[in-house]
């Protein structure tokens, strides 16, 4: 007679057989690109636009630009535009002042401003309209045109600065430009990508080694700036620290001098040789100069060198008070620059 | 006793059993047993040996987490200079285990008598093979990782301690970031990869578990890998890298790599390097302030923003641990810790808020996760939590259980027995 097993035992039995092989298939996980969403991590700024199929991105972004481009021409690149981003609210009367100057106007009051200011709404985004026309250039104006979005307590300029005929040829690329951007300060300092086909900037060749004080806060750096420290004490006074490189002189010691003490709200000085601020000074045994300035509120202290092919600025800037305490460490941290080419 | 249960005695024999599975006999050879247990024991003692040349990490990944592994033997050890050239092929412990259970499972089905008598023997074997399988289970499916969380802030993350992932994140949106997360096992060089969501292909040019690194004076100076270059921190730090072969050590510090090209359409955009920091890309800064963005290389597009970077293999979870407080205890007049505490709200995906302490051996478990005390630094003011999903961490528990019983009622079975002849002898 042959033997039965009931049915029973040897499904269970195959099953434990198999269990351990079943375990190692199904658990196994399978490697897959996947995609999800998330609560926003990023504290970084956000500028993003639509390029205009008839504009350019410059590679190299200058001074506060978080983005730069050109109209494509046949005679080449023309024009500036750009997005300049501002922490705070700065009033558009700064702002028209600051390129009006440069245009040739008186500076804008509040009663003057009205006649160059209307409001424009780009799609959702509502604009400060500004429209500079260059006053002693009839026949080939140069044309300024400043579209300022405020959205909390940041400001965000457009300028477009070009000659007049391309600024209005290019007119509905700017207004499709203002409407395609999405701009959001963030916690770190506000500096966009740069193009994504522009070549690659890298440190200067011949950068110094310094020593910074263990209680600056390093900052962010870039090209220009090679280093960027903050210093700050328990009264929110705040100092801002960096060391800047550029090719050439960037206009000379007097021009620079200038640019710095009108920072600090002092007036230009008219000679050098007689300025109560400026002094020599060497660095890693290099001709330098050294800048010493303040008012009652602010305080600029700088050392300039300009050198063969380059010129290197280290400044640090901010509140008076806090300043005086951080000077020592601003002297110390200039005699620890090295070049090492000596 | 009836026809009909003698029948189904005989059924049940041991002779009966042998004869409906005759193909299984073979497998419950004793001495298969002693021959498994025999390069049991030769396993352990070359993985203990190499646990001090590759790490405890490497030695269980190649010689236990494995079905054979190549040992050579040690130059330093007696004919070594001669011994150390051959390689030694030494079955793993995928192989050993699942022999073992089919061993057991064989005995149990074609050797081991059923009887209450023998009960007791046969739920040990069970406990036994309740532990192998546990054992394999757990290497097949538990997953470790690691949460790190700064005082007062919260963490809605885990991230693995081995692997890493390209995570390309769209920060655009004011609201919800997207990301797209592509896992090193498709980071093959030269492969081309199409990601859902992202405008342009990723073709992998260099990947690796591991590097060293160094910045460099000028873009021609970088080594061969990275002289290609041309975009994003690398190129703008001139950094250059070397690879390494992955670390398996305790203190490991795995610098995984890649160097990616992007590609829209047919036109190349450029070659990034991404590197990832093995403590979280956020501690970059540390290292260099140049080496800060490499938590987000940028790039922008059609008017979107997105972030670039190379990461631990990252799992978000549907609540958050808010760290409140941390402790730390010393035993006195030593720097020698006796107890880490972290004591934080675990905020439910529900919106309510659990408070726990979280200190050594004493884990926080919830939603099938296990979040063990594993590093803290009070000075910086972070904890960090060992994460561990092990759907089958019962078993073990289970099998103890068993071997427990079947102990018991052995023993028990041996000293009623004992006790009843004695009583007769004495009576």
């Amino acid at each position: 007679m042959p033997f039965h097993i009931p049915k029973i035992y040897i499904t269970g039995t195959v099953k434990l057989l198999l269990f351990p092989l079943f375990c190692f298939v199904s658990c196994t996980e399978e490697a897959e690109i996947q995609t999800y969403y998330i609560a926003p991590e990023y504290t970084g700024p956000v500028v993003a636009w639509k390029l205009p199929p008839t504009w350019g991105e410059n590679p190299e972004l200058s001074g506060p630009m978080a983005g730069s481009f050109h109209v494509k021409t046949n005679s080449g690149p023309q024009g500036r535009i750009g997005v300049m981003p501002f922490r705070e609210a700065v009033s558009t009367l700064a702002i028209t002042n600051m390129f009006g100057m440069e245009l040739g106007y008186e500076k804008f009051t509040e009663d003057t401003l009205p006649h160059v200011l209307t409001t424009k709404t780009v799609g959702q985004k509502k604009f400060e309209w500004i429209h500079l026309t260059e006053k002693n250039n009839p026949n080939d104006p140069k044309m300024a045109l400043l579209a300022v979005f405020r959205q909390q307590d940041e400001t965000w300029l457009f300028p477009f600065v070009a000659n007049a005929a391309l600024i209005n040829q290019e007119m509905d690329s700017f207004i499709s430009f203002l409407d395609s951007t999405t701009v959001r300060a963030g916690e770190k300092i506000i500096r966009a990508p740069r193009p994504i086909s522009a070549a690659p900037t890298s440190k200067p060749s011949g950068s110094p080694t310094w020593d910074a004080p263990d209680h600056w806060v390093v900052g962010q750096a870039s090209s220009v700036r090679i280093a960027s420290y903050s210093v700050s004490d328990e009264n929110g006074n705040e100092l801002d620290f960096s060391i800047t490189s550029f090719p050439g002189d960037v206009g000379g010691l007097q021009s620079n001098v200038n640019r710095w003490l009108t920072q600090i709200e002092l007036p230009k000085a008219e000679s050098l040789e007689s300025s109560p601020y400026l002094s020599p000074y060497k660095i890693d045994e290099k001709d330098a100069y050294l800048l010493l300035a303040e008012n009652t509120e602010k305080t600029i202290y700088g050392a300039l060198l300009f050198g063969k092919s380059r010129s290197w600025f280290f400044k640090i800037m901010g509140d008076t008070t806090l300043a005086k305490v951080e000077k020592e460490n601003f002297l110390n941290l200039l005699s620890s620059v090295c070049f090492h080419d000596h | 006793m009836s026809n009909q249960s003698k029948k189904k005695q005989n059924a049940y024999s041991v002779g009966a059993r042998k004869k409906a599975f005759p193909w299984i006999v073979p497998f419950a050879s004793v001495r298969l047993t002693l021959t498994l247990l025999s390069f049991s024991m030769i396993l352990i003692f070359v993985a203990t040996l190499e646990q001090v040349r590759i790490g405890i990490r490497g030695a269980q990944a190649e010689y236990f987490e494995s079905f054979y592994g190549i040992w050579y033997y040690p130059e330093q050890f007696w004919g070594g200079s001669f011994l150390s050239m051959v390689p030694l092929p030494i079955p793993g412990g995928y192989l050993l285990g699942g022999l073992l259970i089919i061993n057991l499972i064989a005995a149990f089905i074609t050797r081991f008598q059923w009887s209450g008598k023998k009960m007791g023997i046969q739920i040990i074997h069970l406990g036994i093979i309740l532990l192998l399988i546990g054992q394999m289970t757990t290497q097949a499916i538990q997953v470790e990782s690691r949460m790190q969380i700064n005082k007062g802030e919260s963490s809605d993350y885990i991230e693995r301690f081995h692997g890493v992932e390209l995570a390309i994140t769209d920060v655009t949106d004011a609201n919800r970031s997207k990301v797209v997360s592509i896992p090193e096992q498709l980071l093959t060089p030269g492969n081309t990869l199409r990601v859902p969501g992202f405008p342009f292909k990723v073709r992998v040019q260099s990947f690796g578990p591991n590097c060293n690194f160094d910045f460099k004076e000028s873009a021609d100076q970088r080594s061969e890998i990275t002289r290609v270059v041309n975009q994003g921190i690398g190129a703008s730090a001139n950094l250059s890298l070397t690879p390494m072969d992955e670390d398996f050590s305790n203190d490991a510090a795995n610098f995984g790599y890649l160097v990616f090209q992007l590609i829209n359409g047919s036109e190349e955009m450029g070659t990034w390097l991404a590197v990832a920091h093995p403590a979280g890309n956020d501690r970059w800064k540390f290292i260099h302030a140049k080496l800060e963005g490499m938590s987000f290389q940028p790039l922008r597009h059609q008017g979107k923003l997105w972030g670039m970077e190379l990461r631990s293999i990252r799992e978000y979870l549907p609540y958050s641990i808010e760290l409140v407080k941390i402790e730390n205890e010393f035993y006195q007049g030593t720097d020698i810790p006796h107890n880490f505490e972290s004591h934080v709200n675990l905020n439910l995906e529900s919106g309510q808020k659990r408070k726990a302490l979280v200190y050594m051996n004493t884990p926080l478990r919830h939603r099938g996760k296990t979040f063990y005390q594993y590093q803290m630094n009070k000075a910086a003011d972070y904890t960090v939590f060992q994460v561990i999903r092990n759907p089958s961490w019962l078993v073990p528990y289970i099998a103890c259980i068993l071997l427990s019983v079947g102990l018991l009622w052995q023993f028990s079975f041996h000293l009623i027995y004992f006790l009843r002849k004695q009583s007769k002898v004495s009576g």
